[in-house]
């Protein structure tokens, strides 16, 4: 009983960053009609500037969170700029090209800034308590509240206020919305900010617990890319309980079987539930 | 208001919009017929700034908005209620209002006096105030379309083809707000139609376009007289 737990703990814990990162993911691809392969090489680059921030600058880790989230929401609005708005009206593979070379670029620039070596932070609240039998630190259970809270204000965002309506409305007609008069482009550069940024953010909260390393993108990416897939694209509330069922998955198939099968517990899963509902979780009947 | 000067546009190469000029004055309530593929919707598009021209200027309140990008336009008071509606069809009808309503957004009790016009012209809109806009039936979503093209005050607006694939009854009701528009709200209205019935017992005077090209233009009157236009258009 400890074990399931325990395993469950961590499952909601992994499932946090997962869902915020799909998230982040299933927003953009909104927005662009395309996945952005290089949103987990953002996370990755938001963990190494908080890591700049904290350990090198000798910030406090709240600031230096802040200060991640902010650079990354630039180096959000940045790429939108840059890689993917002259693509406008070319055929989609252009996106997918751009999206790889900027996951080339990002994963050699964090190499060739901080070298291949693993980085840690010092873990800012690295206090343990029991709870129902189960041992947990004050930092894995400040993950799952953060993430809460965010996925709690990003729903009031999207549904409460006229820009997150237009986040919307671009998704899902984006003639229809310029014709309306929202700015399409910025509406774009706002969405790739708020992706970008809270990709930081999640980056941050478990780069005390986790090594930093360049090649960490590439994984989370590859994750964040099934659970969008698993929830049904395009969908958040499919991003998002897709991020908590991945995360479960993988901490009871590596609990109670071996942590060196917790990816293919996740890609099997991934195979089981599209075989079921091809369109995913939340998807729609037609794509 | 609104003047075209030789404009030409193409689409992927091949040239849709050919040599067409017109000039239409406030207040005015003017019909753009054409058969299906004459290049009506690609107009009103470049007009509406959705398509640049290759040559030629559109000057609207005397100002040349042909390379302004499609928002900037709509701010002017230039707003177009495009072909295929292009609703959002996931958001509610209220929401799809306030969208309408975007260049109004910090203006609360404007965007609620506009909201009860539209229910005054169309009240079923307010009974499925909270619906998503993508369960509608066409004539519904029509509704949804030109309420939402309301919102925002236009001074000109564009209508293209409101009532392509809708039942008599329906377009018959369409035809009827769209001539109060025109005529209680003093909105200058350019209206795009296959349907030249329709359209010309509505409109003051209008163009017709073939391949194009601008080949008539004159009062509906005379238009309803012309052997060319009884023969292609109202089948009689």
């Amino acid at each position: 009983m400890e074990l399931f737990l325990q395993q469950v703990f961590n499952g909601i814990m992994f499932g946090s960053t997962y869902a915020i990162v799909a998230l982040g993911l299933t927003l953009v691809m909104g927005i662009l009609n395309i996945p952005n392969f290089a949103h987990g090489h953002l996370y990755m680059l938001g963990g190494y500037v908080t890591y700049f921030f904290f350990a090198t600058l000798g910030l406090g880790f709240w600031l230096s969170l802040l200060a991640s989230m902010i650079i990354l929401g630039m180096v959000g609005v940045v790429m939108e700029r840059v890689v993917f708005r002259p693509l406008t009206g070319q055929p989609p593979i252009n996106d997918f090209i751009a999206a790889i070379g900027s996951l080339v670029f990002l994963e050699a620039f964090a190499l060739a800034v901080w070298g291949p070596q693993g980085l840690r932070i010092t873990n800012p609240y690295p206090e343990t308590f029991q709870f129902l039998g189960i041992t947990m630190t004050v930092q894995r259970v400040l993950v799952i509240v953060a993430a809460a809270a965010l996925i709690v204000g990003l729903h009031f965002f999207m549904k409460k206020t006229v820009l997150g309506a237009t986040i919307e409305a671009v998704a899902q007609n984006r003639e229809g919305a310029m014709l309306t008069g929202i700015n399409v482009n910025r509406v774009s550069a706002i969405t790739f900010a708020i992706s970008t940024a809270t990709a930081a953010l999640a980056a941050s909260f478990l780069s005390p617990i986790f090594m930093l390393s360049p090649s960490m993108g590439a994984i989370l990416g590859m994750k964040a890319f099934i659970i969008v897939i698993l929830g049904g694209l395009g969908s958040i509330p499919g991003a998002i309980l897709g991020g908590y069922i991945l995360g479960l998955i993988e901490a009871l198939g590596g609990g109670y079987v071996s942590a060196a099968y917790k990816n293919v517990f996740a890609f099997g899963a991934l195979i089981l539930i599209l075989s079921i509902k091809p369109t995913g979780l939340f998807g729609k009947k037609e794509a | 208001m609104l003047k075209l000067n030789q404009v030409h546009t193409n689409i992927g190469g091949m040239q849709i919009i050919q040599d067409i000029s017109l000039e239409i004055q406030k207040g005015e309530f003017v019909a753009l017929l054409g058969s299906n593929g004459s290049g009506k919707t690609t107009l009103f598009r470049t007009i509406a700034g959705v398509l640049k021209p290759k040559i030629g200027t559109v000057e609207f309140d005397h100002v040349g908005i042909h390379r302004l990008p499609v928002h900037k336009i709509v701010e002017l008071g230039l707003v177009l209620c495009p072909q295929g509606r292009q609703l959002f069809p996931e958001l509610s009808v209220e929401k799809n209002l306030i969208l309408g309503a975007y260049p109004l957004r910090s203006d609360k009790t404007r965007i609620r006096k506009n909201m009860d016009r539209v229910f005054e012209f169309f009240p079923i809109l307010k009974e499925r105030l909270h619906q998503h806009a993508g369960t509608f039936s066409g004539g519904e979503q029509q509704m949804l379309a030109i309420g939402r093209s309301l919102m925002s005050e236009p001074k000109l607006l564009l209508l293209d083809e409101p009532s392509v694939g809708l039942a008599p009854l329906i377009v018959k009701l369409i035809g009827e707000v769209i001539a109060s528009i025109s005529h209680e709200m003093k909105t200058t209205v350019f209206l795009s139609e296959q349907n030249a019935n329709m359209a010309l017992n509505i409109t003051q005077r209008g163009y017709v376009l073939e391949n194009g090209r601008c080949v008539l233009s004159g009062q509906c009157s005379d238009l309803k007289q012309d052997e060319k236009v009884r023969k292609a258009y109202i089948g009689a």
